[in-house]
């Protein structure tokens, strides 16, 4: 299964210095930034529009539509979300490095479309290399007039900040980034009212796109809608970066068209399973997604719609593939501990019931399990999410606490009988552990 | 007043108001929402997550928290759904599975949402087996606040309110998700002025209050609806008492004042009551000097012979009375009267010299009300700094700036409380406050922007003394400015709870009850109607009456409630007074400096000790209301001087408070339909209900020019005072309530870095000021040349109100 | 404590660059950190008065983040990634290997080496792997993370840089890297100039010691190279 290359084109062609100013100048860099200052916001916004561009942060709602709804108020503020934190995920860390100019380039098409002067980029914390090199990018770009108070000599004036994230998941969600960007703590705000395209940073009109996203933005204005939609499959245009990791031999980030299968993801695209064991299964979009296995999805497509009527979700990308000897309470566990580790605690449901599922977990991971259980980890789950469905009905204020919920979903759906041998392990442990009497 | 529109309810179409959030729509109209996070005073945020209903939407039902949805025509809601009743339950059990369930030994048992919530909507057994959260607790975050994280349920209230509403975000959440606690800096206390608030509202036991903790239960506390009386705002409270003994004050929610807020001081403020120092029995100073316990009978008496003996040898005016303005309306009508007719004196002043004109006080033309800052463009405060001395009225002006949006002005010496939400702040030295005006008004250089301002119109000012050594005329010249604007009302600032409610019943030289001027002739026939005959004389004011007893012309004072070596800025003409009276009665609670130079003590019940009426600075007149007995002998003042006026054949005729209020709305034009049933409400009544009943339009002197001050300020040891109150000082009430008195700054000198550097002191020196040492704190928001001292702090006795004061560097060893 | 006059004027070009001084809170508790070698108490009251906020609010905000630390990590912080996608190639193993090497256990730190596990780093093509001075190595093995605390107890490196951790010590990567580079961190915060603080947090590796070859000798098996 080849690969296609857009995104990935530059650094996969030249792999020495695709991060660099002169490469990206060589191999056409910055015309497509000059050819948006030429446009008005309508064009761009309708170029976008048409384009079906997705944003790729997770959520996966149309970048031109999100345009569309900014608010007349200004300034209006262009955020671009580099806090790629979705275990599983990697591919924004491939962009940042690799080819920072193509999102610069990127940023400054999407600043004009919607009348900003002030742009940010915020990066994790833990990725200080690549905010590194997207500062170093940043400082070129202003050396070159690319930025500045008169890019390309044309007038038009942006600045782009690149602030640093300090460990937190959370400010991946939108409007907790932009609590943190305003110095604050990252807990995501209440939407309705706080839609960022109406009242975003400083309660200001601001459009935040994921780092994948604006880095789509050259090659849509260069190429057009028509090449972009024809990459895709149906609706889902353009290309897609998944990142793969786990139990396959070929881990890594790789730039596919949409509408291939999972078979042809897991066992052509990344090689197949290490030691060529058995699938057991995998999580199609982030940790966040319920799983997929193999006896129900493997011949699935992968489209945005198949995964979401199949009650997961695309998300980030991120595929991440257990093998037969993967302990899939543990598994369950380890997903829900990120999510209650990283739960800004705002919320009751969020803070109380994530945590209270991962120590239900550990307790039958130590050998504490109790035959009520598994009924207890459901219903603490329904009172997170009710239902326990995928799109979830939260209880919370944003979607993290479900998502800690979809592992053990997907737990008690498919693997209900390896947990159930988890308790019937417990025998040995003195009843004070299991909290009998308690 | 706002739109009302229909939405549906379980099935029950509901008038509800227009935009207003689900939850409170909900409640008004009474289907409860459990709900912890909400609070109708501030900025909703969805954390708890226990108000979730469900409403129906073209895309079918949603399920929503009530508190972040605002209400709309047609809306249809459902908040009894299976569904919801699982989610409630569910957040319940979420809520409760770290709580630590110390209900018993809670003070919040008893009256705690938590516990309440769970009995009506949680569950009945817990499914938690796991360890729960620990953390040391209680934690001391203030003098007055102890926090105990393992009961804290997060709903951000104590956050919030220490934000939004009083401005000074001391308590915040820390660390996050499971860890998320609230917690204070290290060496940073929850020394907030609003402290207690925080405790009112916290929804849980997590924040308790020092003043009250193991206390009581609340089961075995009575609870009486009153008013407030530590500063003229008149805020509604509710008293909670057991076993005869006040334990506890709380903010009640009214519309037209405290919106539920109360002051520390007014909160704990209470603890006086039950001090082992009141006094409880008369005292008669004896022939060494002594205090002497004393029966009723005999006090009255040996009061009545001296008084009569002065009256019948010096006439009615060698006697004068101070005070009257710490007690009700019905105390202050029963001064007035006992005076005007009993004694046969005008001599009479509830201010202490420290305060304005009376009748710009009482019969000021265009008195604006506390919620034109609902609705005001603009506010302009040029008196006291609110925070110190209005706490309640400074939390109306800061949401009218920070929620509202109202442009304000803050023109002060000093720094105050809301210079951060001031649109302009304009400092002056003492002294220039006439020449500070004229520029404002004419838009003068750095004023031009803020005159444009005030000229647009909605314009509300609050205006008083920014100090003791500030010419009054100064606030009057601001008022009669303000009321030139379009559309501006004009609220005074005085100083002691029930001043307003004094100067109504006449106790001012120039004024009669109901607003009458002293020298109305139709107002004075209508009183003599019911009084008899008027003495003729003009009235001295305090610092008249003091300086007549000083001088002999006067020679017996009736102190109520007053407390002249403190209250009255020059203290040392107080102290010269008071040595040389002949004969003093003190109607107190208390021995103080001033009281311990009587004749005779007359021990006065207390607030919550006795029924009466009180009036605020907008002219709301409130009902106070008593739950414990008088401790002792105590008695109410209206009762006292009725017996004192019959002995000396001059009966009153007085049988209860009720029968001394339905008198003064007799006698009184402005509170003529003021009944007690009227003013026990939310509301009150404002006086006068109409012009008609407005005997008097007072307007205030415009065009003042100043006193030009022949002082060199910046040149040499001549500086400018500023002197001041502090929301905590060494008053009486203060100083005989333990929980506050700790709190009160003690005395310094303030002065800027600048005057500091020409003068050669550093922070800490010692300088000298007036004979009174005090240690120099370096303060830049005065300007050069001024000397700032906080007013009746321990151990300092009173500067004076001069405006100019030498200030003299103490040299070390010296 | 108040900071030098180079860096309050740093601070100010950092709060320079947001149009609220409040955004600036978050880099300015790096350069606390960087000044104190963690958070300190001052170093809360110093962003404060910069960003006009009470050390209460600087407090609240610092403790969200967990790479803001208030404790001492010693001069290594080594965080080892425990998400699922190393937690399901041994990352407890390699945690256990870090923990043994250094005779600290997770979630403390003696005076040279601090250990924590950490949640997802972005590195989960080449798990298991960890940050030093939230520096990457990727593909780690629990002897290889041996081997690494071992060099630093030994080697005591000044600066840490990742070519250098990835040759010695490293595997399997996410991606190739493809980037050399010189600078490195220099204690347990990121090492990022923020606008206009160029080679604050960094500082170049001493003379005499190189980034290794920043093409890996082995080739990637899979992703894009």
């Amino acid at each position: 299964m080849n690969q296609t290359l857009v995104l990935f084109r530059r650094m996969t062609d030249y792999p020495a210095d695709s991060h660099t100013l002169d490469r990206y100048l060589e191999t056409g860099g910055y015309e497509q930034a000059r050819v948006a200052l030429g446009k008005t916001r309508d064009e761009l916004v309708e170029l976008v529009k048409s384009s079906g561009l997705i944003g790729r942060g997770g959520a996966g709602f149309s970048a031109g539509m999100k345009w569309s709804f900014l608010a007349p108020a200004r300034p209006a503020y262009l955020v671009v979300n580099g806090d790629e934190s979705e275990p599983g995920t990697f591919k924004d860390r491939q962009l940042l490095e690799r080819d920072p100019h193509q999102m610069i380039e990127g940023m400054i098409i999407a600043a004009v479309a919607n009348e900003v002067h002030e742009a940010f980029i915020y990066i994790r914390g833990e990725y200080p290399k690549p905010a590194r090199r997207v500062q170093q990018a940043v400082f070129e770009a202003y050396e070159r007039g690319y930025l500045g108070p008169n890019v390309m000599g044309t007038g038009y004036h942006l600045d782009i900040t690149v602030h640093l994230g300090a460990g937190a998941y959370i400010c991946g969600e939108e409007t907790a980034l932009l609590n943190s960007l305003e110095g604050r703590r990252g807990e995501p705000r209440l939407k309705p009212p706080f839609f960022p395209a109406a009242k975003g940073l400083y309660m200001l009109p601001t459009i935040v796109n994921n780092v994948e996203t604006i880095s789509n933005l050259p090659h849509i204005v260069e190429r057009g809608i028509d090449w972009y939609r024809d990459l895709g499959h149906d609706v889902d245009t353009g290309t897609f970066l998944f990142s793969i990791s786990g139990h396959v031999k070929k881990p890594g980030n790789y730039e596919l068209p949409h509408g291939i299968t999972w078979r042809e993801l897991i066992y052509d695209v990344a090689g197949g399973i290490r030691s060529d064991n058995e699938l057991k299964a995998w999580v199609p979009g982030g940790a966040s997604a319920p799983w997929f296995v193999p006896s129900k999805h493997l011949d699935l497509q992968i489209t945005k719609s198949v995964t979401d009527t199949s009650g997961s979700m695309l998300g980030s990308g991120a595929v991440i593939v257990m093998d037969e000897t993967t302990d899939m309470v543990a598994a369950a566990e380890r997903l829900v501990r990120f999510f209650a580790e990283e739960s800004c605690g705002q919320c009751t449901p969020c803070r109380e019931g994530t945590t209270w599922l991962d120590m239900i977990l550990r307790r039958m991971l130590d050998g504490g399990g109790r035959a009520v259980d598994l009924d207890l980890l459901y219903d603490v789950s329904d009172n997170i999410s009710v239902g326990v469905g995928w799109p979830p009905k939260q209880t919370t204020i944003c979607p993290l606490g479900p998502s800690a919920v979809s592992a053990v979903k997907s737990l008690l759906e498919y693997f209900r009988p390896e947990a159930e041998e988890h308790i019937s392990r417990a025998n040995r442990v003195p009843l004070a552990i299991k909290g009998v009497g308690a | 007043m706002s739109e009302m529109i229909t939405i549906n309810v379980d099935g029950k179409d509901r008038r509800v108001k227009a935009g207003q959030p689900l939850i409170q729509a909900c409640l008004d109209t009474g289907s409860y929402v459990p709900h912890f996070c909400y609070h109708p005073r501030m900025e909703p945020v969805g954390m708890c997550r226990q108000c979730m209903v469900e409403v129906e939407s073209p895309r079918g039902t949603m399920m929503v928290p009530s508190c972040t949805m605002n209400v709309h025509d047609g809306m249809v809601v459902h908040t009894q759904s299976d569904m919801i009743k699982k989610v409630q339950e569910g957040m319940l059990e979420f809520l409760l599975i770290n709580h630590p369930l110390d209900c018993p030994v809670c003070d919040r048992g008893g009256e705690c949402p938590l516990q309440d919530q769970t009995m009506a909507c949680g569950p009945g057994e817990s499914r938690f087996v796991e360890e729960k959260r620990h953390y040391e607790k209680p934690v001391p975050i203030s003098d007055l606040v102890f926090l105990d994280r393992e009961r804290c349920i997060l709903c951000a209230r104590c956050v919030r309110f220490s934000d939004e509403i009083s401005g000074d975000p001391l308590i915040e959440f820390t660390f996050r998700g499971a860890n998320n606690q609230i917690r204070t800096f290290p060496d940073e206390p929850f020394a907030s002025y609003f402290s207690g608030n925080t405790v009112q509202i916290c929804p849980v036991g997590a924040l308790t209050a020092a003043p009250y903790r193991f206390r009581a239960r609340p089961w075995d506390l009575q609870k009486v609806a009153s008013t407030c009386t530590h500063c003229t705002t008149g805020c509604d409270i509710s008293v909670d008492s057991s076993q005869n003994q006040v334990l506890r004050f709380n903010g009640v929610d009214n519309d037209y004042t405290n919106h539920g807020w109360l002051s520390d001081k007014c909160r704990f403020g209470f603890e006086f009551l039950g001090s082992d120092q009141r006094i409880t029995s008369p005292l008669i100073k004896g022939e060494d000097g002594e205090f002497a316990l004393a029966s009723w009978g005999r006090a009255l008496d040996v009061v009545v012979e001296r008084l009569s003996g002065i009256i019948e040898r010096d006439g009615g005016g060698a006697v004068a009375a101070l005070g009257g303005a710490r007690g009700t309306n019905e105390d202050a009508y029963a001064l007035s009267k006992f005076m005007r007719v009993a004694v046969g004196s005008n001599h009479v002043d509830a201010q202490m010299d420290d305060g304005l004109n009376a009748q710009f006080l009482a019969a000021l033309a265009g008195r604006g009300r506390i919620n034109d800052l609902e609705s005001a463009k603009t506010v302009l405060v040029w008196g006291p700094d609110l925070k110190e001395e209005n706490g309640t009225l400074y939390l109306r002006v800061r949401r009218a700036a920070q929620t509202l949006g109202a442009r304000l002005i803050v023109v002060h010496p000093r720094r105050t409380g809301l210079d951060d939400r001031a649109a302009f702040k304009f400092g002056y030295r003492p002294g220039d406050g006439a020449e500070t005006l004229r520029k404002l008004a004419a838009g003068e250089g750095d004023f031009a922007a803020a005159r444009e301002v005030l000229g647009e119109g909605s314009v509300i000012a609050l205006v008083g003394r920014t100090g003791y050594t500030e010419d009054p005329r100064l606030a009057e010249a601001v008022a009669a400015f303000v009321r030139d604007l379009p559309g501006s009302s004009v609220l005074t600032l005085a100083r002691r709870s029930n001043t307003y409610g004094a100067l109504d019943m006449g106790l001012a030289p120039t004024l009669l009850p109901g607003r009458v001027s002293a020298d109305d002739e139709s107002g004075r026939s209508l009183l003599a109607s019911v009084w008899g005959e008027l003495p003729g004389a003009v009235g001295r004011d305090a610092r008249g009456i003091l300086q007549g007893v000083r001088d002999g012309a006067i020679k017996a004072i009736v102190l109520q409630g007053a407390d002249p070596f403190r209250d009255v800025p020059d203290g040392a003409l107080a102290a010269e007074a008071l040595a040389n009276a002949e004969f003093i009665v003190a109607l107190d609670m208390f021995l103080t400096d001033s009281t311990s130079t009587a004749d005779v003590i007359l021990p006065a019940a207390a607030f919550t000790e006795k029924e009466g009426s009180v009036t605020n600075l907008e002219g709301r007149v409130q009902k106070v209301n008593q739950i414990v007995a008088p401790p002792g002998q105590a008695r109410a003042d209206w009762s006292i001087l009725d017996d004192l006026a019959r002995r000396l054949g001059k009966p009153l005729g007085f049988g209860s408070a009720e029968v001394v209020a339905k008198e003064i709305a007799t006698v009184a034009p402005a509170y003529a339909g003021v009944d007690w049933d009227a003013i026990d409400t939310e509301a009150g009544i404002v006086v006068p209900a109409g012009d008609a009943a407005q005997p008097l339009h007072y307007v205030p002197v415009a065009g003042w020019s100043g006193n030009p001050s022949s002082a060199d300020p910046g040149g040499g040891k001549t500086m400018r005072l500023h002197y001041a109150r502090t929301l905590y000082d060494d008053g009486v009430l203060m100083r005989n309530g333990l929980s506050l008195h700790m709190l009160a700054p003690g005395g310094f000198a303030a002065i800027t870095s600048a005057d500091a550097a020409r003068l050669g002191v550093a922070e800490g020196d010692t300088v000298i000021v007036n004979e009174v040492e005090l240690p120099v704190r370096i303060d830049d928001s005065l300007s050069n040349g001024v000397v700032y001292v906080p007013f009746n702090q321990s151990g300092i006795t009173s500067l004076g109100d001069s405006l100019e004061v030498e200030l003299l560097v103490k040299e070390a060893g010296a | 404590m108040t900071w030098s006059a180079e860096t309050l004027a740093r601070a100010h070009d950092i709060i320079a660059r947001y149009p609220q001084r409040r955004s600036a809170v978050m880099p300015l508790l790096y350069i606390a950190m960087r000044e104190d070698g963690r958070l300190t108490d001052d170093g809360m009251r110093q962003v404060a008065e910069l960003t006009g906020l009470t050390p209460a609010q600087v407090q609240s905000v610092a403790s969200f983040y967990v790479m803001y630390k208030t404790e001492a990590q010693g001069k290594y912080l080594v965080s080892v990634c425990s998400s699922i996608s190393c937690f399901l190639l041994g990352a407890d193993d390699v945690l256990h290997a870090v923990e043994q090497a250094a005779g600290v256990p997770a979630g403390e730190a003696d005076e040279e080496i601090g250990v924590e596990h950490a949640e997802c780093i972005g590195a989960c093509g080449g798990a298991p792997a960890c940050l030093v001075n939230f520096e990457l190595v990727e593909g780690l093995t629990p002897e290889k993370a041996k081997e690494m605390i071992e060099w630093l107890r030994n080697a005591k490196p000044d600066v840490i840089n990742a070519d250098e951790l990835q040759t010695l010590f490293g595997g399997r990567r996410s991606f190739d890297w493809a980037i050399k580079e010189e600078n490195g961190a220099i204690g347990p915060y990121p090492a990022f100039p923020p606008f206009g603080t160029a080679a604050h947090n960094t500082q170049p590796l001493e003379p005499g010691r190189r980034p290794m070859s920043n093409s890996q000798p082995a080739p990637l098996e899979g992703g894009t190279s």
